[in-house]
């Protein structure tokens, strides 16, 4: 079974990493247009470092991934708990509205809000964006954490209100307890998603804000430059080693 | 009763109940009210609709053309649902059985790579694929295969491209299921003498089914939208709803038909989910009194 | 809420500020060098703000939805300039504030998506016609009908466009790549569907790659693509048929609520100086329209046909106009083709 286990864990993990492995070694290769090996090469690498604009891009990606997911994951986990646990007006239509938003084309999801925002009268950019975003990653954070709740013992929820404990007491220290792992997990799946959205964020946005995918998308006329390679090699790195020192400075302080 | 104090209205509850809905209503329900509204308007060429009634997109509906390219797409969806769900379900599995401290970075290494651009992403997977990729070049060097084979441009190549796209949106919320599963009712029924698959169809998969609920929805409802990984790795040669839909916006320039498109999808897709959910209640129900 | 808002400008001081003295492109990505757009702000004092599309279809539903607003200079593909030109989104180019449009070379002025170019002015150009693999097809390809051949089933690639799909079709059957006749359409309809077997991909992306990756042997391509292409593979060559290219200009063109018209003014003259002009089509690989930048070029650029086309060839070419309607009638008959 041990052997069984490690086994196929590994051939899922190569099966998500070989392309990343693959691109890696692309942003090291001479040849333009990553198509044969020509050589190995840094000229990409300092190319990247002198094109601002995709650096801006990447910074601004970043910070819209993070704020909208952090909000996303705040107001889903809410929402999962309300859906779940309370009675209101209106709360069956609205729960199939949050399944609709799932399946919504991008293209319906972009020109739909951005009408929106321009009768709102709202300026687009980084607040629409982030408006826009938080819209399409709720559904997965709700969705996550209320298919969580709905698998555990009501009794427990009962016993607590019996022993006087408040509807945030219950929240605070029952539920958000036991939905840690989806709370993180619809967390990810925000941040992913919004990490790399093109369509509905290029229809939300203005121009002093863009996005890295949007950059990445629209050179698809020219042929993707192998900056791009370059700069994806960097952030997957980083968030490797990130994760990697994480984990040990985490194991350093519960010794 | 509750006097009507502002405290009594600013509960946790009352909070969260108006954060949640309001969200809903404004950025959710107004949008697609809008675009239903659309829908059964008329289309024009100077301004994109017209505010005068018209049910012709929900007619032109009808065409077999839209029946095939919803069958297409719908057969995408469902073969990478169950694909991600064969390959995503042994995963969880075997994560949420591993030792606490490594789950969360082992979790964590399953979502990095979608951290790098889908597009970037897809381009490895053509490298790996293509006449002269990696795959040929293995399988030709060691004298399997003469002539490269054709892979890129193949179902196989869109499926392959889908499952790596959505695999995580199964892998999490399977993971979160499965890791507060008490396995100790799995060794107790071991020891009781029931036979492996007993126990995976008598405790396992009734105890995880509201993950693979989850990670189904999740996998199936945004793979009916996609188009971008089908038309670069299948060769845009069949065109699926997620083409169809922005054609119709940005192409053509019909909204109403767009829209109309879009929300037969919804309803349909609504439906199927209500009777989804509605045996998968039944299921769980008489499978938990067999046990 | 406010200080959030505070907050937030103070993270992106760029937004807070942006209200100065500007423009704002709208353009694809990297279409424009760095070193250009640097150059101008020092000459000028102008900063530019320069934002990306992904298509001609959505910068056109963005540049409507926002009442031909936000954005100062769009570079639109032909059609898309007869079209919004038709709609009433442009502004006309006030020519006194160009000093430098004798550059332009005259064929490629005043074409029928706009007479007299009252409303844009060319950046760039290019054509659709055939890539062929000479490591693969040795006989010569000379006609558009030579991707009908039964000896290429699986090795064509088409773009993924229907303009330019169907206008290939309506050309085979001897009507212009513009024709609305229904009729017709369905014509070319008919004839497409014959050559589907020989169609490996329809590119929706870059179509060199294919190339580059032996999966197709011929097809329809762009003119640029082929030159860069063969930049890593000389085998790849381009062919001009004998019943015409496509040809395409990318024009730039200032909506008609742009904020900052005369800074538009501004920058399509600074663009139009030979000196730019060679600079920027050295750098992406697409032909000039400046035919003075072109005389400054290194004869191996100059004389290179699938850059530069023979006049002859541009001559027997079309330039695509606005279709209207049809278009409804050209997307039908793409989801037919594309569901069969």
């Amino acid at each position: 079974m041990a052997l069984l286990k490690r086994s196929y864990l590994t051939l899922v993990y190569l099966f998500l990493y070989i392309p990343i492995l693959v691109l890696i070694v692309y942003s090291f290769n001479a040849a333009k247009y990553a198509t044969v090996w020509k050589g190995a090469t840094l000229k990409w690498y300092a190319k990247l470092f002198e094109n601002e604009m995709l650096m801006d891009a990447m910074v601004n990606s970043i910070t819209v991934a993070v704020t909208s997911s952090i909000v996303a994951t705040a107001i889903g986990t809410l929402g999962a708990l309300a859906f779940y646990r309370y009675r209101f007006t209106g709360r069956k239509p609205l729960y199939a509205m949050v399944y609709t938003t799932m399946m919504s084309p991008d293209i319906v999801m972009g020109i739909s809000l951005v009408c929106l925002f321009v009768i709102l009268g709202l300026k687009l950019g980084f607040i629409t964006l982030l408006l826009a975003h938080v819209t399409f990653c709720l559904p997965f954070v709700i969705v996550t954490v209320y298919a969580r709740i709905s698998g555990f013992d009501p009794a427990v929820i009962d016993a607590a209100k019996d022993l006087g404990a408040g509807e945030f007491q219950i929240f605070r220290h029952i539920i958000l307890p036991m939905t840690a792992p989806a709370v993180a997990a619809g967390w990810l799946l925000s941040f992913t998603l919004s990490l790399d959205d093109v369509i509905v964020s290029f229809f939300v946005t203005g121009p002093e804000f863009e996005i890295l995918p949007l950059k990445i998308y629209s050179m698809v006329r020219l042929g993707v430059k192998p900056e791009v390679n370059a700069l994806c090699t960097l952030m997957f790195i980083f968030t490797l080693l990130s994760v990697i020192a994480a984990h040990y400075l985490v194991k350093e302080k519960t010794k | 009763m509750n006097k009507p104090g502002l405290s009594h209205i600013l509960t946790f509850r009352n909070t969260a109940i108006a954060l949640v809905v309001t969200w809903t209503l404004l950025f959710i329900v107004v949008p697609t009210l809008m675009i239903a509204v659309v829908s059964v308007l008329q289309r024009d060429a100077r301004t994109f609709v017209t505010p005068a009634f018209s049910l012709e997109s929900y007619m032109a509906l009808a065409d077999p053309v839209y029946l095939k390219i919803f069958g297409k797409s719908f057969a995408y969806a469902a073969m990478t649902t169950l694909l991600c769900l064969l390959v995503g379900f042994p995963f969880a599995f075997f994560l949420a059985r591993t030792r606490k401290r490594w789950q969360k970075p082992l979790l964590l290494l399953v979502i990095i790579p979608f951290w790098t651009s889908s597009l970037i992403r897809t381009y490895a997977l053509i490298i790996i694929l293509k006449a002269n990729g990696i795959i040929n070049t293995w399988l030709r060097a060691a004298g399997i295969i003469k002539l490269p084979l054709e892979i890129l441009y193949t179902d196989i190549a869109v499926y392959i491209g889908l499952v790596y796209t959505l695999l995580p949106f199964m892998i999490l919320p399977l993971y979160a299921s499965l890791e507060k599963l008490d396995f100790r009712l799995v060794e107790a029924a071991f020891d009781l003498g029931a036979r492996p698959v007993q126990v995976f169809t008598r405790i396992i998969l009734p105890l995880s089914l509201p993950g693979i609920m989850a990670g189904a929805i999740m996998v199936f409802l945004p793979a009916m939208g996609l188009f971008y990984v089908p038309d670069l790795l299948g060769g845009a040669k069949s065109m699926l709803l997620g083409n169809l839909i922005k054609n119709q916006f940005l192409v053509a320039g019909n909204w109403p038909f767009g829209s109309a498109v879009s929300v037969f999808l919804t309803m349909l897709m609504l439906g199927l989910m209500a009777i989804y959910f509605k045996t998968m209640k039944r299921i769980n129900t008489s499978v938990m009194e067999e046990a | 809420m406010k200080k959030l808002i505070v907050f937030l400008m103070l993270l992106f001081p760029a937004a807070a500020m942006a209200d100065g003295n500007t423009v704002y492109l709208y353009n694809w990505t990297e279409y424009m060098p760095d070193q250009v757009l640097a150059q101008f702000t020092k000459e000028t004092g102008i900063k530019v703000t320069y934002a990306t599309y992904e298509s001609n279809e959505s910068m056109y539903a963005k540049v409507k939805l926002l009442d031909a607003g936000g954005y100062d200079l769009v570079f639109p593909s032909t059609y898309f300039v007869h079209k919004m030109k038709n709609e009433g989104l442009l502004s006309p180019i006030d020519k006194a504030k160009l000093k430098n449009l004798d550059h332009l070379d005259d064929t490629l002025l005043n074409k029928p998506y706009d007479p007299d170019n009252t409303y844009s002015v060319p950046y760039l150009w290019g054509s659709t016609a055939i890539g062929v693999n000479t490591t693969y097809i040795k006989d010569a390809i000379t006609s558009w009908q030579d991707l009908w051949k039964p000896e290429f089933k699986n090795r064509v690639l088409l773009t993924d466009d229907l303009r330019e799909v169907f206008g290939l079709g309506l050309k085979m059957k001897g009507y212009s790549v513009n024709d609305t006749d229904p009729a017709h359409i369905k014509e070319a309809y008919e004839l497409l569907v014959q050559l589907l077997p020989n169609v490996r991909l329809f590119a929706s992306d870059s179509p060199k790659q294919p190339f580059l990756n032996h999966e197709v042997f011929l097809g329809m391509i762009w003119n640029g693509e082929v030159f860069m292409a063969a930049e890593e593979m000389p085998e790849i060559t381009y062919i001009y048929p004998e019943e015409g290219a496509i040809f395409w200009v990318d024009s730039m063109v200032i909506p008609k609520n742009a904020k900052n018209k005369d800074n538009a003014h501004a920058f399509i003259d600074f663009v139009l100086q030979p000196a730019i002009a060679k600079l920027i089509c050295e750098e992406i690989g697409y032909a000039s329209p400046n035919k003075t930048a072109v005389s400054m070029l290194a004869p191996e650029l100059r004389d290179n046909p699938t850059v530069y086309p023979a006049r002859a060839d541009v001559e027997k070419g079309e330039f695509q106009t606005d279709v209207g309607d049809a278009l409804l009638v050209l997307e039908e008959y793409w989801e037919k083709l594309k569901t069969r």
